[in-house]
């Protein structure tokens, strides 16, 4: 694997990382093709909509990865605060006139050329800032008052910002930072009642008054079936693309389900048109890519004698890993439905940009990784 | 820089397995669903993607024996939303309210209903549908539909029936041969998506529907126009509650036609035709509706008993005739009475002026009682029995026609009495619907044959091609051929010199038997209704039609069947004839008619008047009630001063007021029963207080009363 490790940050990338997001990233864009074109054809009348949007994008994000590669992931550490910052006001400039609401959630910011989303922003943001954090106070991180707490608090800030607009992201940015808290080395007596105060906040969420839809997804996840028609469709409908996928699939394009029967199929619900199309041969393969990113991202962390280059590591891939985890189990009714995308696929050019570019810090901390000792 | 420590490896190894973990189980979860669940969703799938539409096929047409349209299938349009689609639910719902004018909010709540297609309005019109798809609304569509229509209105409304809305046979031979005249629904399959467009991919699949079998009657248009022209006519001129007019083809037992009036327009079945009685129908509850839509479309000829009356002598004479203890040499000697039954004395109709000796045709001509009775009493229960049902009395004749009624005969000779012999003889106490009689009177007229009435002659598919026939259907074989014959003889004697002269047509032979009965409702006579009939056959050489006239209430006057029901045969015959080029042949007879004017009668007693007319060779009636010899006659008809032909018939009516007066019996002292039973026996109403014994009566005994006060008796 390692090829040379000549001076430290300018060894070889770990390629197989680097070959599987290629790859995840490829196949995103062929999918977000495949399920978009209905709709596509609907509202634009062309059919090559979103394809050309995700290809920029892609293209884009490969030169953001290739410039975050080579850029040394320390650098972060030192600016980690004001990212951070810049971060968080993206997120309040939501609550500004230049948020636009689409489909009844403010989750973009309209910058006259394009609009992004700043909970992908801020996702990275807080995953660069975390990381100092923990490895400034690595001394006293089992501590309540100076460890557990403080901890808490900017957990509870980056989630709290995006928490309303975006409750499926603010969830995979929690377990995020949760994960990298947890690696980091915080006590774990006091996940008792932490896990017990999630648990409350997570109750409140679901029967929150002013949010009537998230109860309703937990009797949906119970029983889809019973209200086929109505709280129920969506994840009848995702059930529907898998079932007929079956083993081998319908074939790449073929999706029915992708016609208004899953709506935003190029989205929250793109692993459901892999099975359908590609069937459970291919959403296996899509799962095992994510699974090799997954272990090359946990072994960079364990390989790298850096403690902020460890925490940062592991951030990255808890991002993926939550987030596609997420994604899928709502896709196969595992858990209930939370609107989420899959990292590298689904349709969105801020989130493929962000994830390529937390993939090139990524594998830029590999580049100082010797990986020959082990 | 510092190294990360061994507890945060650990933990990452930790983290490595749980991720390992989650993946197993997201595996796990992939595998059971696109495999071991996969054909059930996939089945759900599929069933969603699939949208069969049906294709209504075209229903059966109705036609007349000669192939004219009685009833047909239309285009028609219908006007479907998809609520998924409309986008301004609002804006839709008032440009669909301005052209179908329907109210905006009922449409605005069918078009936001959480259904996949909502109907918003059955059969508009071709106008209307152009509009709408002008305004090229998304997510409403207006599809071309298939509606009953019945050319003609309500003309042979009680034959064809209706259908509902979506064209199910509800009544008549729309709901007899209704999986005939349906057909089979045809489907158009094509996978669609969500919003039921068709899919880029996977073909449709269309099945033909197969249309409605036609059916072909037995009914002739213009004949069954001659009836209900001539029924409605009579409805009016009577100012009767009912009028039936059956046509039948004796030796197939054809139905040429039958119509009841007032009836229905099958086109919109649940609107009477009269303005008033839509007015009043308006306002009333459903229940109530229910009810009054049901006796809208009881179908009279068929549905409804009554007591024959005279016109029942036909089937006395003729069972008499074949079993031999009568002929055409048999004489009858009536004196006005029946007095040898105990506890009853039957009269005549004409008692107060007896008919006295008369031969059997005579005895016909007459319609005399006496003699009729006698002429059972010859043929004995059992035998009169034998034949009432071989006629097909007392049961069903199986007409392809719904709510049947089998009529009221005794159940069996034991329960015959000898004074249900003698009355049964001349048509009363017994009960029997207008097609039983009319079949039994075409059995006699085609050499003895009883055949089951046959309203259906084929049916035919798209293509005219017969699919199936019906054959005319012998039951049983009634009388010979002689004693057909000979009944026809009678019955022609009846219209040209008898009660029923009113009927005759110069230069055909018409044949045919009047009669008058007391309607019977909730099991007593009811003073004042009458049903008058003529039953005819024509020509009497060579029975070709056959004909019932059923007035029932008439109220206009006259209620004899000779004066309300003959003339209106004779109209229905007479067009008849000239249709189906029937020529004339004119005799002798006919051509020397004899001319008499009818005399003022009027004010004369009932003994008196009878002398003077049958002295100028005219006959005349009266009603049943009780007269004396000393009744006043108040009115005749025709008037005095116009010219008749002689033989022809004078209707007298008597002073109401002296027939209405009658002696208050003696009830002090009688039990309860045996005052009901004196009190029914002179139909008089009567309020019945306390148990026991009569203790108390008012008016008193031998006061002269009203028929119609009511007698209170008080029991202690």
């Amino acid at each position: 694997m390692a090829i040379n490790n000549k001076k430290k940050g300018k060894g070889a990338v770990d390629f197989t990382l680097f070959l599987s997001v290629m790859m995840l990233v490829f196949i995103g864009i062929i999918m977000v093709f495949s399920a978009s074109w209905p709709e596509s054809m609907m509202k634009f009348g062309n059919g090559y909509y979103f394809l050309k949007k995700q290809l920029v994008s892609g293209i884009l994000g490969f030169f953001v990865l290739l410039l975050c590669m080579n850029l040394d992931y320390k650098i972060y550490k030192k600016f980690s605060f004001p990212i951070y910052i810049l971060s968080i006001i993206s997120g309040l400039l939501l609550f500004t006139p230049l948020g636009v609401e689409i489909k009844g959630a403010t989750r973009w910011l309209n910058l006259g050329f394009t609009t992004i989303m700043p909970s992908d922003i801020i996702k990275i943001g807080s995953v660069i800032f975390f990381a100092a954090f923990l490895t400034n106070k690595r001394d006293k991180i089992d501590s309540l008052a100076h460890g557990t707490i403080p901890a808490l608090v900017y957990i509870g800030i980056s989630c709290g910002i995006i928490v309303a607009e975006d409750l499926g992201t603010a969830i995979t940015l929690a377990g995020t930072m949760m994960a990298m808290f947890f690696v980091a080395g915080m006590k774990l007596f006091h996940l008792i009642p932490l896990t017990v105060g999630a648990m409350g906040a997570l109750w409140y969420a679901v029967n929150d008054p002013d949010h009537p839809h998230r109860i309703k997804r937990i009797t949906a996840f119970r029983d889809p079936f019973a209200d086929k028609l109505g709280s129920g469709w969506q994840v009848v409908q995702s059930l529907y693309a898998l079932g007929s996928g079956g083993l081998f699939g319908l074939g790449l394009g073929k999706s029915r389900q992708k016609f208004f029967y899953i709506s935003e199929s190029y989205n929250d619900f793109i692993f459901a048109i892999i099975g359908e199309e590609l069937g459970l041969l291919g959403a296996l393969f899509v799962l095992i890519l994510f699974m090799i990113v997954i272990w090359r991202g946990i072994v960079i962390s364990l390989k790298i004698e850096d403690i902020y280059g460890c925490f940062l590591a592991t951030g990255i891939t808890a991002l993926v890993a939550v987030q596609s985890f997420i994604h899928i189990a709502v896709v196969t009714s595992s858990i209930p439905t939370t609107g989420i995308t899959l990292p590298f696929i689904s349709f969105g050019g801020t989130s493929l940009i962000i994830n390529m570019a937390a993939i090139g810090i990524l594998l830029n901390i590999s580049r100082h990784v010797n990986f020959g000792r082990s | 820089m510092s190294a990360p420590s061994k507890s945060s490896k650990k933990r990452l190894k930790f983290t490595l397995f749980i991720s390992f973990f989650i993946v197993c189980f997201l595996i796990y979860r992939l595998g059971k669903l696109q495999v071991f669940e996969s054909d059930e969703l996939r089945k759900g799938a599929l069933e969603q993607w699939t949208k069969s539409i049906e294709i209504k096929p075209k229903r059966g047409i109705i036609y007349d024996r000669n192939g004219k349209k009685l009833a047909v299938s239309v285009n028609a349009f219908t006007v479907w939303a998809t609520p998924a689609d409309i986008k301004d639910p609002e804006k839709t719902s008032k440009a669909i309210a301005e052209v179908l004018d329907i109210d905006e909010k009922t449409i605005n709540e069918k078009i936001t209903q959480r259904q996949s297609v909502v109907k918003i309005k059955q059969w508009i019109t071709g106008e209307e549908a152009n509009e709408l798809r002008k305004l090229n609304l998304s997510g409403v569509s207006v599809v071309e539909d298939n509606k009953r229509y019945y050319p003609n209105e309500n003309f042979a409304s009680y034959i064809l029936g209706f259908t509902d809305i979506d064209n199910n046979g509800l009544d008549g031979i729309e709901k007899i041969y209704d999986d005939y005249l349906t057909g089979t629904p045809g489907k158009w399959m094509k996978m669609t998506d969500a919003a039921n467009r068709q899919l880029p991919y996977d073909g449709e699949k269309i099945y033909e529907p197969q249309n409605g079998t036609s059916i072909v009657l037995t009914v002739d248009e213009t004949i069954q126009y001659f009836a209900e022209k001539a029924a409605q006519q009579a409805l009016i001129e009577q100012k009767a509650k009912n009028v039936s007019v059956i046509v039948m083809e004796p030796n197939t037992g054809d139905i040429l036609a039958m119509t009841t009036k007032p009836d229905f327009d099958p086109n919109n079945p649940r609107e009477p035709l009269d303005d008033k009685l839509k007015k009043q129908w308006k306002d009333l509850p459903v229940e109530e509706l229910n009810e009054k839509w049901y006796e809208l479309w009881r179908n009279f000829a068929v549905s409804d008993i009554y007591e024959p009356g005279s016109t029942f002598k036909v089937i006395t004479a003729a069972a008499a005739l074949e079993e031999n203890t009568a002929t055409l040499d048999t004489h009858y000697y009536c004196n006005g009475f029946i007095r040898d039954i105990k506890g009853a004395v039957l009269k005549c109709v004409r008692w107060y002026n007896p008919h006295g000796s008369q031969s059997l045709k005579e005895a016909m001509n007459n319609s005399c009682n006496v003699a009729f009775v006698n002429m059972g009493r010859q043929l004995g229960k059992e035998n009169f029995y034998k034949y009432i049902k071989a006629f097909g009395f007392g049961e069903k004749t199986k007409i392809d026609l719904l709510g049947e009624q089998p009529g009221i005969i005794p159940s069996s000779t034991d329960v015959i009495k000898e004074v249900n012999l003698a009355t049964m003889s001349y048509g009363h106490g017994i009960a029997v619907t207008p097609i039983q009689l009319i079949n039994a009177v075409s059995a006699i007229s085609n050499g003895g044959d009883l055949m089951k009435p046959r309203l259906v002659k084929e049916m035919v598919d798209d293509e005219g091609k017969i699919v199936n026939s019906f054959e005319p259907e012998v039951i049983r074989k009634v009388v010979s051929k002689q004693t057909s014959k000979t009944v026809l003889s009678l019955l022609e004697s009846v219209v040209s010199e008898g009660s029923g002269s009113r009927a005759y047509i110069p230069g055909y032979k018409v044949g045919g038997k009047t009669g008058t009965a007391q309607k019977i409702i909730d099991g007593r006579y009811a003073p004042g209704k009458y049903i008058g009939s003529f039953v005819g056959v024509a020509p009497i050489d060579n029975p070709q039609i056959a004909i019932l006239v059923i007035v029932d209430e008439p109220s206009a006057g006259t209620y004899y069947g000779g004066s309300v029901a003959a003339p209106v045969a004779k109209t229905v015959l007479e067009e008849t004839f000239n249709y189906l080029e029937i020529p004339p042949k004119y005799s002798e007879d006919d051509e020397v008619i004899e001319m008499v004017k009818v005399p003022d009668v009027r004010n004369k007693t009932i003994g008196n008047a009878g002398r003077i007319l049958t002295e100028l060779d005219l006959k005349y009636t009266t009603e049943y009630a009780e007269l004396t010899n000393e009744s006043k006659i108040i009115d005749q008809f025709p008037l005095p001063g116009v010219e008749v032909q002689v033989g022809s018939i004078v209707d007298l009516y008597m002073d109401a007021k002296a027939t209405n007066k009658l002696t208050m019996p003696y009830l002090v002292g009688k039990s309860k029963d045996e005052v009901i039973k004196i009190l029914n026996d002179m139909n008089l109403k009567y309020d019945l207080k306390g148990k026991g014994n009569a203790v108390m009566q008012d008016p008193q005994p031998g006061e002269e009363i009203d028929k119609n006060i009511k007698i209170v008796v008080k029991f202690e």
